[in-house]
């Protein structure tokens, strides 16, 4: 018997912006932005529990911005930041910092200027690649940082 | 006719060592597209079709000595375009839970260690833990629309109890006001446990499932403890 109940990131947030609970304005961020879809939501969540969490983060997205692309590929296409599975402590830098070059080519590509994240080790490896191949002006955001930004309050 | 100079025999490689789990049996058709598929394809000579390979043939110690499972996220790119199926990030975690625990690299079983100690992986005591989490409540008050903000810790009866990743205790703080904001904001009935608010858990990439189900244990203790209704794992 279940003694309790749970949340995703991405239900709770859809949950309160369905209820009316917490307020966005679209007008408060008006840079072009990208999702990348975090192996272990997507990829590995439909592969483990038959449900990836694809078009979840994407309604949120449609309620905080005017202007987000895809990446290509995404969803169970998605390339790997390069920090998952552990790999931001295992020293293994040089090693992390390659690997990530194909996700920071997909975002150029997108000629995005941010690019919104529900992981905090998909963050973490971002903020790294982004010192590394030049694109300090890349902004890393995590979505309910996002959704926290554009609230408005009563 | 093609004449054969000689014939290696193999005998019939044994691989029982990585267990009874259906990949270690022969299904790989040794396609490559693992491989070409692999952002970290070519790095150390490591390729995914080389670990299955390998796993097949029985090299235990050569694989569990390599970094190559190290190297590799676990990110199921290779699993996702394999005709087979082969569960290539499940038997990359079989081959990491295999290194002894001494040399698994970084900080990974050492963090986990000190996790087990003394409830999170920084070894962060508990009136270190409230105070860093007063403070950054402090600060939230202070801006305008949310003067009357505090932080519930240990608040019986919550809808939510929310875990914390150890960096937004340690060196990223200001992450921790986004949900804070937005817990307010919806006027949510949360809180945060004084003890054992490790939300991340590094017995899911060391393969150290007895760990795992330890960390994963104390939360559901949180949970009954404060009898909160839903949990909120962000991490």
């Amino acid at each position: 018997m279940e003694k309790f109940g749970t949340y995703t990131v991405f239900e709770l947030l859809i949950k309160y912006i369905k209820e009316g609970r917490i307020k966005l304005d679209k007008t408060k961020v008006s840079v072009k932005a990208a999702y990348h879809d975090p192996c272990n939501y997507g990829r590995k969540a439909q592969k483990l529990f038959g449900h990836g969490f694809f078009e979840e983060p994407r309604w949120i997205l449609d309620q905080c911005l005017e202007d987000w692309v895809d990446l290509y590929p995404a969803k169970m296409g998605q390339f790997c930041c390069g920090g998952g599975g552990g790999t931001l402590v295992t020293g293994y830098d040089e090693e992390r910092i390659f690997y990530g070059r194909k996700k920071m080519e997909q975002i150029r590509e997108a000629g995005v200027t941010m690019i919104v994240v529900p992981c905090h080790s998909c963050h973490g490896q971002l903020n790294a690649l982004k010192k590394r191949y030049e694109m300090e002006d890349l902004q890393i955001k995590y979505l309910w940082e996002l959704v926290s930004d554009i609230m408005v309050l009563p | 006719m093609m004449k054969t100079d000689k014939i290696v025999e193999m005998g019939h490689p044994d691989c029982s060592c990585f267990g009874s789990l259906p990949y270690t049996r022969d299904y790989c058709i040794t396609c490559g597209i693992c491989s070409s598929s692999c952002p970290v394809s070519g790095v150390d000579g490591f390729d995914p079709r080389k670990v299955v390979r390998m796993v097949s043939f029985g090299m235990r110690e050569e694989i569990v000595g390599s970094r190559w499972p190290w190297i590799c996220t676990m990110c199921g790119k290779c699993e996702n375009a394999c005709p087979m199926d082969i569960d290539i990030p499940g038997i990359i975690r079989k081959i990491r839970s295999m290194r002894d625990r001494d040399h698994v690299p970084g900080i990974l079983h050492k963090g986990l260690d000190t996790a087990i100690q003394t409830g999170n992986n920084l070894g962060l005591p508990q009136e270190d833990f409230t105070f860093i989490l007063k403070d950054v409540g402090a600060e939230i008050a202070e801006e305008p629309g949310f003067e009357n903000f505090s932080v519930p810790i240990d608040k019986m009866d919550a809808n939510i109890l929310t875990t914390i990743h150890n960096k937004l205790v340690n060196t990223h703080t200001d992450d921790l006001k986004h949900w804070w904001k937005i817990f307010y904001a919806a006027g949510e009935d949360w809180t945060v446990p004084s003890i054992n608010w490790e939300g991340t858990n590094w017995g899911l990439f060391t393969g150290d499932d007895d760990r795992m189900k330890i960390m994963v244990g104390r939360i559901v203790e949180n949970m009954e403890r404060l009898q909160a209704k839903h949990l909120l794992w962000p991490e």
